[in-house]
């Protein structure tokens, strides 16, 4: 467990902490990390303000959200990886819980019965805590056993990842059950999972796709599968969404048409300009050089957490801090990608730019737990 | 535990994730690869494109109608006005579910088949996409406010106000002025680019009349503003703007008050009346009656509405009469006693004697003078051709009728514009049939037989005027011999309308010029002279004009014509409804011109009075002439016959010496 620290001490790779890394040490708070999250949230705020037509109660909103999610991030980090890891069954037993108390008073909102709206809480989606929950029991699960991970073990990550999965399909969210599985399963490609075994089901998927496509898919699934390969098969009704971002994008050129200009976003052309095609006012507004930026911003969260996932302490941090920050990278491909055209549209929102509650504050548990790993591995290793 | 623990392998496992998560990382930088990638295509490869879509998107160029011309009388009263109305319109691509979207506005708003068929043809026609079709026009306060409460249940649906026409004055200038109405299919077709631009933003187009007449004065240019609109269509901002240039004002001759007192004087009759100014030609009063409201045609007639104006054959309310052929009876008499006097078959001596009735050379068949459907009979004796025009005696033009023969009476009396239009703007007036021999062969394929002619001469037969004509040929007796080409148009924009008449009708000459006086001396004792000892000897309107105002200030010169009806559809006659007795009467026509035989001051109105099934020209018609020129010349121009007679004495005796002759 401490070869690391042994073998820098013995190269002489090992240089004292500094005072200043020594103090965001004590309060357990990874400064790269933190100054992109602020870096995000500040130029997220920004651009939401222009999206919202200068909606000052909006972005009001979205930055005390955002307050909240980074005591909620400082709060997280505090605890060792191990509280999580002893807790993590507990914590996954409570999600299922709260996912099968949702089956049965929950509300119902845009169409997906996911939202829990208890007296004296603010009313949140349970569904979107299994982002964080599985993980941690796929880490928890694996982590102790040898890698690559046997079948029996593969077996049971399956049904472990399949059941909230399936619950929440249950609940007519499919956007959020893939998610939550796809966070399940970069645990399993982390820890080693064959490559042959991941070409197989992925073979697998794409011969069951037409299947599902023929006899499992509504309605409003096909047509988007449909538009995506032409938007223009149905230019005012489900085209619409991907013919008008488009046009956003592409008419911002490389500069843009300047902040609080984009005539496609302050005329309405753009649908849902506030949550998930916000990267199209954006791109309007700020031209490739602003896509590029945020690129270039997300790039280095996402660097820093492959930096904390590789020199975690144990396995199961390395997996949990492998996962959520994938899961991070996943969410905010498939919202550039979909906005921009290159992949069916999937009803996801931009991390930290798109307005929003649940889903931010569950990205920001996840910051503190790669915070927590960072943070904790050194000092509980003496 | 201890078991699991001894079979794993740290460094392998660390070494195994570390390659993973690699393998992640340059995965992830292919996608981000990848993104990059469409982002530069959609952004710079294809920024042009996008950049017009986007424009496309929000910039619209749309038209902006010009303001119609308004239309005044000769004294500047509003004949044709632009109100300001608010219609519901429709924009049909931001609309789901139409039937839906109509039965909920059939909630709000009164919305009739009519309406809904009538938006439906007009969904139908060539239009920009996204633009709005109106569906309702004129909406009340009450059902605006209805549609704005609910406006949020209503996407694509608004209320856009419009100027329309509004004719003051209804029903009396439906005919003269004519009416704006929707632009129909064929006169969108019938339009080059250039005008079809011209009339992107028009709603409406001049259907008749004026309105159509002038339609290239009245309409203007239209303007365009390019403006940027939202999603739902809405105006955000106006960009740029060519102002539409508004069609110009125009004055006509007509003048209201005696528009007003034509119509006040026919009353209840069916008829028409021309009346016009002798000096110019200016058309000062046009009236058809029954006429319809025209008002109704501008924001498109219910057809419940238009089926009473069409299925009404008696009144026929469409119909303009002033433009429409009528046998004009007796009418003609002094044109063609003109005619007789300057080919001189007849001088100021002729006489005939009249038995009653006039019979052809070796023909049995009598043409009867109407003396003989009195219960007296007899002809009219001794008659000259003064007394053959006062008394308006059949058999004298029988005979010189006959003389004449059907040519000379063509090529003279056409002088005087019978079976053409000298009109210069009412051109959808009828020419009517000045019959020749020529005409009769090619319309019916029969030659000219000599009893034509005998019909002719008294406008019957093949005969046909308009009052139009008929108060145009009277205008230029009473300009002796002046040709006036009638007119409606006085003045665009305050400038004097000069129309550039192409082959201008020659004025009508006369061997001996005192033939003009001798006529209208003839025409003047129709209404002045009165009752004397010989046997008829009084002018045929003086009972009904001179005898009834013997303070008659002026003189008015006239002549009566009671024309036999002919041409009653078989519909009206075997219709039940009606009471056909009163279809079959005969028509009352009244020519007339005044002052007359006025040393001081030409005659200032000339007119034609037309009653249909009116019986009688001197008993029906003639009053209504009468009425006119009082109106005309003591009320309107108020000129004062008795000061003028004072200021300057009399200088030819003549007249004085006829007047008292026709005293005695």
């Amino acid at each position: 467990m401490n070869n690391q620290d042994f073998i820098r001490q013995s190269t002489g790779f090992y240089t004292p902490p500094s005072r200043a890394q020594t103090i965001w040490r004590i309060i357990h708070t990874d400064p790269p990390l933190l100054v992109g999250i602020v870096l995000l949230c500040a130029f997220g705020l920004f651009v939401l303000y222009s999206a919202s037509d200068g909606d000052q109660a909006v972005v009001q909103r979205q930055a005390l959200i955002m307050l909240a999610g980074l005591v909620l991030m400082f709060i997280v980090s505090q605890f060792s990886p191990h509280f999580f890891r002893r807790w993590a069954p507990s914590l996954y037993g409570v999600g299922l819980a709260l996912l099968l108390i949702v089956l049965v008073i929950g509300v119902e909102e845009n169409g997906a019965r996911s939202w829990l709206d208890l007296p004296g809480l603010p009313s949140f989606q349970p569904s979107e805590t299994l982002k964080i929950v599985v993980p941690l029991l796929m880490a928890w699960y694996l982590a102790s056993r040898p890698l690559p991970p046997r079948f029996k073990h593969l077996f049971w990550s399956a049904v472990m990842i399949l059941i909230p999965a399936a619950l929440i399909v249950v609940q007519n969210d499919t956007g959020t059950a893939i998610m939550v599985a796809m966070s399940g399963i970069f645990v399993v490609l982390l820890a080693g999972i064959r490559w042959r075994i991941v070409f197989a089901g992925f073979f697998a998927l794409l011969f069951a796709s037409p299947a599902w496509y023929l006899f499992l898919a509504q309605e409003h699934q096909k047509n988007r599968i449909l538009t995506f390969f032409n938007p223009y098969r149905d230019p005012t009704g489900s085209g619409y969404n991907i013919i008008q971002s488009q046009i956003a994008i592409g008419s911002g050129g490389v500069y843009g048409k300047g902040f609080g200009n984009g005539a496609q976003s302050h005329l309405d052309f753009i649908p849902e300009s506030n949550t998930d095609f916000i990267l199209a006012v954006l791109a309007e507004e700020f031209g490739l050089l602003g896509v590029l930026f945020l690129i270039c911003l997300y790039l280095f969260v996402l660097v820093r957490g492959f930096y904390i996932a590789y020199h975690a302490k144990d396995m199961f941090s390395r997996l949990l801090a492998g996962s959520i920050t994938l899961t991070f990278f996943f969410y905010v491909f498939i919202n550039m990608a979909m906005v921009s055209g290159l992949v069916p549209v999937i009803g996801l929102p931009l991390p930290l730019i798109s307005r929003g509650g649940t889903a931010i504050l569950t990205l920001f548990i996840g910051f503190g737990l790669l915070m927590s790993i960072q943070t904790h591995g050194r000092a509980r290793a003496k | 535990m201890a078991g699991k623990w001894q079979l794993k392998d740290h460094e392998a496992e660390q070494r195994l994730f570390n390659r993973r998560l690699i393998t992640a990382a340059v995965l992830i930088f292919l996608f981000f690869a990848a993104l990059v990638v469409q982002l530069v295509y959609l952004q710079i490869y294809q920024f042009d494109y996008f950049s017009a879509r986007s424009d496309g998107n929000r910039l619209h160029s749309q038209y902006v109608p010009p303001a119609r011309g308004l239309i005044f009388d000769r004294n500047g009263e509003l004949l044709a006005d632009n109100q300001p109305i608010f219609n519901l319109t429709i924009v049909r691509e931001q609309i789901e579910d139409l039937e839906g979207t109509l039965e909920y506005l059939s909630t709000l708003i009164r919305l009739s088949e009519d309406d809904i068929e009538q938006f439906n043809t007009r969904l139908q026609r060539n239009r920009v996409p996204f633009s709005s079709v109106p569906l309702r026009y004129v909406l009340n306060d009450e059902e605006k406010s209805r549609i704005a409460v609910n406006s949020h249940l209503l996407p694509g649906i608004a209320i856009e106000p419009q100027f329309v026409r509004q004719y003051p004055l209804a029903d009396l200038t439906a005919h003269s002025l004519g009416y704006v109405s929707e632009i129909n299919r064929e006169e969108l077709d019938s339009l080059n680019d250039e005008e079809k631009e011209n009339y992107g933003g028009t709603n409406h187009i001049g259907k008749t009349g004026i309105e159509r007449t002038y339609e290239d004065i009245l309409h203007g240019t239209v303007g365009y503003e390019i403006v940027e609109k939202n999603n739902r269509g809405q105006v955000m901002r106006y960009l740029d703007r060519t102002d539409p240039v508004a069609g110009k004002n125009i004055t006509l001759h007509m003048d209201a008050q005696l528009q007003r007192a034509a119509e006040e004087a026919l009353g209840e009759l069916r008829g028409a009346v021309v009346a016009i100014e002798p000096a110019t030609g200016g058309i000062i009063a046009m009236v058809s009656k029954p006429a319809f409201d025209p008002n109704l045609f501008v924001t498109g007639i219910s057809s419940k509405d238009y089926g009473v104006l069409v299925t009404d054959e008696v009144n026929t309310r469409l119909f303009d009469r002033t433009t429409n052929p009528y046998p004009p009876g007796s009418t003609i008499k002094p044109f063609l006693g003109l005619g007789g006097l300057h080919h001189e078959l007849v001088d100021y001596e002729f006489a005939i004697h009249d038995p009653g009735y006039f019979r052809l050379p070796g023909v049995s068949y009598r043409w009867g003078d109407w003396t003989l459907r009195t219960r007296i009979g007899g002809g009219h004796e001794h008659t000259d051709l003064q007394k053959a025009i006062f008394q308006s005696c059949n058999t004298f033009f029988f005979d010189l009728g006959n003389r004449m023969g059907i040519d000379t009476i063509h090529s003279f009396m056409s002088q005087f514009g019978f079976g053409d239009n000298f009109a210069v703007d009412v051109s959808y007036a009828r020419t009517g049939v000045l019959p020749s021999r020529e005409w009769k062969m090619a319309s019916r394929g029969e030659p000219w037989y000599p009893g034509d002619t005998i019909n002719s001469s008294i406008g019957q037969g093949l005969m046909w005027a308009t009052p139009l004509q008929l108060a145009t040929a009277a205008s230029i007796i009473a300009n002796k011999g002046e040709v006036i080409q009638p007119r409606m148009l006085k003045a665009i924009e305050e400038q004097p309308f000069e129309p550039l008449v192409e082959n201008a009708v020659p004025d009508v000459m006369l061997n001996d010029p005192d033939y003009w006086r001798y006529i209208e001396e003839a025409m003047t004792m129709v209404v002045h002279r009165p009752y004397s000892t010989e046997f008829r000897d009084y002018g045929s309107a003086y009972p009904e004009i001179a005898q009834k105002d013997p303070d008659m200030s002026y003189m008015l010169a006239g002549k009566s014509g009671t024309a036999q009806a002919v041409g009653i559809s078989q519909d009206v006659l075997s219709s039940t409804d009606i009471v056909v007795s009163d279809l079959n009467k005969d028509h009352a026509l009244f020519i007339a011109f005044a002052p007359a035989m006025n040393s001081h001051i030409a005659p200032q109105i000339a007119l034609a009075v037309f009653v249909e099934n009116g019986e009688s020209g001197g008993g029906a018609a003639g009053p209504i002439a009468k009425q006119l020129t009082d109106k005309y010349l003591l009320d309107i121009l108020q000129i004062d016959f008795e000061a003028l007679n004072e200021v300057v004495p009399p200088e030819q005796p003549e007249v004085n010496v006829l007047v008292s002759e026709a005293d005695e």
